[in-house]
């Protein structure tokens, strides 16, 4: 199976898409396109599989956001430059149960990341945001991501990456010969 | 009474050949010598060999730019050169993303605010396999 990550197009097929999640998939089938081409609310990446180029295996969603500086506590901003903190929400990332364990979701993660450095490089970002569901933490800290404290202690666990980490990766996986 | 048949009917047409089309085209003198050195290089004995390969390379420097793909030459050092082409870049998908708006509590920004302005954390592992791939 050759999987390739694009960005979701009108005639893709989700409606069979089932990860095990209901709000996810009702994203994916109701929304995802509506808020991509219409509301310019978020950006839906899909894995599709070469061989059945419409079915939809896995998604992610982008979108950017920012924090004005004076939103912050005075006594925290002494260490942060004197602007606003731009920031990458990874807002919903999902795997058909039929493509569990097999690396789909890595790959999903592994793009956005590269999506990520590319648009830190256009317009600027500082961290990715991840709203992750308490289940999925451990998995989500394992590529790096810290969680934040303050958030409601049930729901989703939002969740911190500093860019120059993911860009420090990107030069450490670049094979030394 | 004899039978006649109608004869207007058309004969069987050979199978259609596909269609070659021919190329030629004003080459500056310095544009000429450097397809004239390629070809050398890469033992093309025709232009239709020397084009056909072009073509290709091309082909599929369009399809990736328009998959959003970056073209890059890597060094054995890992010093990269992107390959950027304004007309490459007319079939490039919008990179960018819509901006939205996130509630966050007090202890949230603070906590992002600790976070942000601290030196990076070295990479993870996985976060290391997943920049490679």
């Amino acid at each position: 199976m050759a999987v390739l990550i694009r960005r979701l197009e009108e005639h893709d097929q989700v409606e069979l898409f089932d990860c095990g999640d209901e709000p996810l998939n009702n994203y994916l089938r109701r929304h995802a396109w509506a808020n991509q081409q219409k509301s310019s609310i978020g950006v839906t990446y899909v894995a599709i599989d070469e061989g059945a180029p419409r079915t939809v295996l896995g998604y992610f969603t982008l979108a950017t956001a920012s924090v004005p500086r004076e939103a912050f506590p005075k006594k925290y901003v002494r260490g942060l430059p004197p602007y606003d903190l731009p920031l990458i929400l990874l807002a919903r990332l999902a795997v058909d149960r039929r493509f569990s364990g097999k690396g789909l979701g890595h790959a999903l993660i592994s793009e956005a990341f590269k999506i990520a450095l590319r648009v830190a490089d256009d317009v600027g970002c500082r961290c990715i945001i991840a709203d992750v569901y308490r289940d999925r933490i451990d998995w989500y800290a394992r590529y790096g991501f810290v969680a934040l404290e303050g958030g409601a202690p049930s729901g989703p666990q939002r969740m911190f990456l500093d860019i120059r980490t993911v860009r420090m990766a990107l030069k450490g996986a670049i094979p030394a010969i | 009474m004899a039978l006649k048949t109608r004869q207007d009917k058309k004969p069987p047409q050979p199978p259609k050949r596909s269609r070659k089309s021919k190329f030629q085209a004003d080459l500056a003198a310095a544009e000429d010598r450097m397809v004239r050195g390629l070809k050398q290089e890469l033992q093309l004995n025709s232009n239709t060999d020397f084009l056909s390969d072009a073509l290709a390379l091309f082909h599929w420097a369009v399809r990736e730019r328009k998959r959003g793909h970056h073209i890059f030459s890597e060094t054995e050092t890992g010093e990269r050169k992107e390959l950027v082409l304004p007309r490459l870049e007319r079939v490039a998908p919008e990179l960018a993303l819509p901006r939205v708006e996130i509630p966050w509590t007090a202890r949230e920004l603070e906590s992002l605010a600790t976070l942000a302005s601290r030196e990076p954390a070295d990479p993870t592992e996985a976060l290391l396999r997943a920049m490679r791939g």
